[in-house]
């Protein structure tokens, strides 16, 4: 389960981490429902990817799966074809750079980063999740 | 004090999760925007409804778009002022701001030493009320945290 406290330890982590590799990122986290508890534009960030992180974070809760990935279920080759996969809601995309946040097998909610190239936002997301794992124990996710 | 930061919004949302949690008594959802009505930083209190985000965002917007409280905005659409205040015709507001209007009790702007605003806070998810529980009360101890 996603909270305030967990995700303002979350934001801490990556709002250092995008210092230590001098960018500026817009953060948003989502429960496990794809609805927003914290989100953080540093600042230098341009306006618009404080939304776009947000709708980041929202596809890949509610896709369970990076927003990258939900792509593939444009595809028309794919059995069952027909989602809109960019134009289906305001929300949904597929821009890289949205990450769901797995404890075992229970999804607890979802990053999304937007402000660099869509392979660095992934990097970035990345990095932050491989860090909480690793202090897993104290912050019991 | 020339523009809001990261650091200052979450200063300010820091003192007012503490009013909510110690004097309010109910989670809510505060939004820190800068002075063109950006979003800097949203936090959800645990427990606060999912919509409180939206609304909350939504009234530091207006905020500064008024350069006034949203307080002042939910006395022009009063039902009970509607008619009786002269040349008022605030109800032409309802709609319009790409839907990002909203004058609900809660949101305050902030202002720097020349009394230009630089920002506005929001509050959203305290039940309806007055003084010291209420979503603008929640908002004030974020802006007078500025201050300390």
């Amino acid at each position: 389960m996603m909270n305030l406290k967990l995700a303002k330890t979350i934001l801490s982590i990556a709002v250092s981490n995008a210092k230590e590799i001098e960018r500026v990122f817009s953060i948003a986290l989502v429960d496990e429902n794809g609805w927003l508890v914290a989100l953080h534009r540093m600042d230098g960030a341009p306006i618009p990817t404080a939304e776009i992180a947000r709708d980041k974070a929202w596809t890949a809760a509610v896709f369970r799966r990076p927003s990258s990935e939900v792509s593939v279920y444009g595809d028309p080759g794919a059995l069952g074809f027909g989602l809109n996969a960019q134009n289906w809601n305001d929300r949904l995309t597929t821009i890289p750079g949205g990450l769901p946040i797995w404890d075992g097998d229970s999804m607890i909610g979802a990053i999304g980063a937007c402000g660099a190239t869509p392979e660095e936002d992934v990097s970035f997301c990345q990095k932050i999740i491989d860090e909480i794992r690793s202090r897993q124990d104290n912050l019991k996710i | 004090m020339k523009e809001l930061t990261l650091e200052l919004a979450l200063k300010m949302i820091e003192a007012a999760e503490r009013w909510a949690r110690d004097i309010a008594g109910s989670p809510c959802s505060i939004a820190v925007v800068d002075k063109a009505g950006a979003v800097i930083a949203v936090h959800r209190m645990d427990g606060a409804g999912m919509a409180t985000t939206d609304i909350a965002l939504e009234k530091a917007w207006t905020s500064v778009a008024f350069k006034m409280p949203t307080l002042m905005g939910s006395r022009w659409l009063d039902p009970r002022n509607i008619g009786k205040l002269l040349g008022d015709h605030a109800m032409g507001m309802i709609g319009r701001g790409k839907g990002r209007l909203c004058f609900i009790p809660g949101g305050i702007p902030v202002t720097n030493e020349e009394n230009e605003v630089i920002g506005g806070i929001g509050c959203s998810g305290v039940p309806a009320g007055v003084g010291d529980i209420s979503d603008t009360s929640v908002s004030q101890a974020g802006v007078t945290a500025l201050y300390e």
